[in-house]
């Protein structure tokens, strides 16, 4: 395993945002277009992480297919990285011994040995609208998550509710599954529907959830009626 | 019922303890996590009066509300709330007294506090977004949203204040809405759409941010629908 990489997250928890202190030739894989400043001595190179057919994996994730990867050559430099949305920034320490399901467009950076693949969830994120895809994160080294919003951690020990649009991360010994609020009958269908209590995503087992406080598929809709309207 | 509002005021959320056997009301579509033991139903507010033709009038035009109940069973339960837009969360505790809510800034509040479609709306000439208000009657806790932070003027005569700021007033104000300029080419060139004149004495809840003004900034720039 790679040595872990210094840094520190700033202005935490509405516009925060992720400075990296890389040591000579240590390198870190970064959401593309994320690097906001650094010093001159690093290095970036834009690639597809994964080979050819593992970015369009993650290009159905809703991530963009390119990640860009940062060196620094020869003295250690710092990195500023932010997310495209204002919010909060996670650190997780990957071991090995279990993975990280981190919501599509939740990714800001990753220690070289993290492996990061789209999983696409079909089914299971077939009916709703905000539809819940996710990387799998895997390997041993450093990850950093961002929110729209503030992030809260759950440690979930039995079971729990999150509506979709909330989810940040969770660890894969928790078992999930989308589905209607309180099962799918006609009544709570109709408190799903009319009630804009989305799709909810049901946590079961033991492990660690964070979620997000504000939604940006509601952001979006919140936006919606304040576009021009065709004239024709 | 214990109530922790965290990560103000930027990004804040109202997490909710519950104990068993009771209930919280929210605006639906702000649950954002909850112990899956919650039962939650929703109900749909209309304004009063008007007969058929004016409730349905008034679901026409957007005035509504849809309320979600949030009730814990035999064990205690938590529950985390949110508003859309960033901003801060204020908790008003009404007492016999009445309180007059922006309807986009109603967050949630305990069953002793009756919601109300209060009175008629209107609909802004300039951008077409309707608003309206809700009265909150009664004893317990209201809680309300803000776009940006919350501030308090404390009304002692005369005030005005631009209708998309307001959060909420209380009810010993008397209050009338007008165009902010005398003429209509003023009203509309200056962008002050709406305001409120005061009168009285009570508190009135401002936003730092204007919903409204943000709304037709990022909306503008989009394609049109």
């Amino acid at each position: 395993m790679s040595s872990a990489i210094a840094y520190k997250i700033e202005h935490s928890p509405a516009y925060a945002s992720l400075k990296l202190n890389l040591k000579p030739e240590q390198s870190v894989t970064v959401e593309a277009g994320a690097m906001a400043a650094m010093d001159s001595c690093i290095d970036m190179k834009s690639k597809v992480k994964g080979g050819l057919g593992k970015g369009i994996g993650r290009m159905f994730g809703g991530e963009s297919l390119f990640t860009s990867e940062f060196t620094a050559k020869g003295q250690s430099g710092y990195l500023y990285v932010s997310p495209g949305v204002p919010g909060d920034i996670k650190h997780y320490a990957l071991d090995g011994s279990r993975s990280l399901m981190v919501q599509s467009s939740g990714f800001v950076a990753a220690a070289p040995g993290v492996m990061i693949d789209s999983k696409f969830q079909g089914f299971k994120g077939f009916f709703s609208g905000e539809s819940l895809f996710l990387l799998k994160v895997t390997g041993e080294g450093d990850f950093w998550f961002s929110s729209f919003g503030a992030i809260i951690e759950i440690p979930v020990d039995g079971s729990y509710v999150v509506d979709t649009g909330y989810i940040v991360a969770f660890e894969d010994t928790l078992n999930y599954k989308v589905e209607v609020l309180n099962g799918l009958s006609f009544k709570n269908l109709k408190t799903s529907i009319f009630g804009g209590e989305g799709l909810v995503t049901h946590f079961s087992g033991s492990g660690k959830l964070w979620i997000q406080t504000r939604n940006v598929a509601s952001f979006v809709r919140f936006i919606h009626p304040f576009r021009p309207v065709k004239s024709n | 019922m214990k109530l922790e509002l965290l990560h103000q005021p930027d990004s804040a959320v109202a997490k909710v303890l519950l104990d068993p056997q009771e209930e919280i009301l929210a605006e639906a579509g702000a649950m954002v996590a909850m112990s899956s033991s919650i039962d939650v139903s929703t109900t749909l507010r209309k304004g009063k009066g008007g007969g058929v033709l004016g409730g349905l009038k008034r679901m026409v035009a957007g005035e509504s509300l849809f309320i979600s109940v949030f009730r814990s069973g035999g064990s205690a339960a938590e529950l985390y709330l949110s508003p859309t837009l960033m901003g801060d969360i204020l908790p008003y505790t009404l007492s016999g007294t009445e309180l007059v809510i922006q309807s986009t800034s109603y967050l949630a509040s305990t069953p002793g506090v009756q919601i109300d479609l209060g009175f008629t709306g209107f609909k802004s000439l300039f951008s077409g977004e309707s608003l309206f208000w809700l009265t909150a009657n009664g004893s317990g806790l209201a809680l309300l949203n803000a776009f940006g932070s919350v501030y308090e003027i404390d009304v002692d005569g005369e005030y005005v204040v631009d209708t998309g700021h307001i959060v909420a007033f209380e009810r010993t104000l008397d209050y009338s809405i007008s165009k902010a300029n005398k003429s209509w080419a003023g009203a509309f060139f200056s962008g002050e759409g709406f305001v409120c004149h005061f009168k009285g004495k009570g508190k009135v809840f401002c936003q730092t941010h204007n919903p409204g003004s943000f709304g037709r900034m990022v909306g503008g720039k989009l394609p049109p629908r």
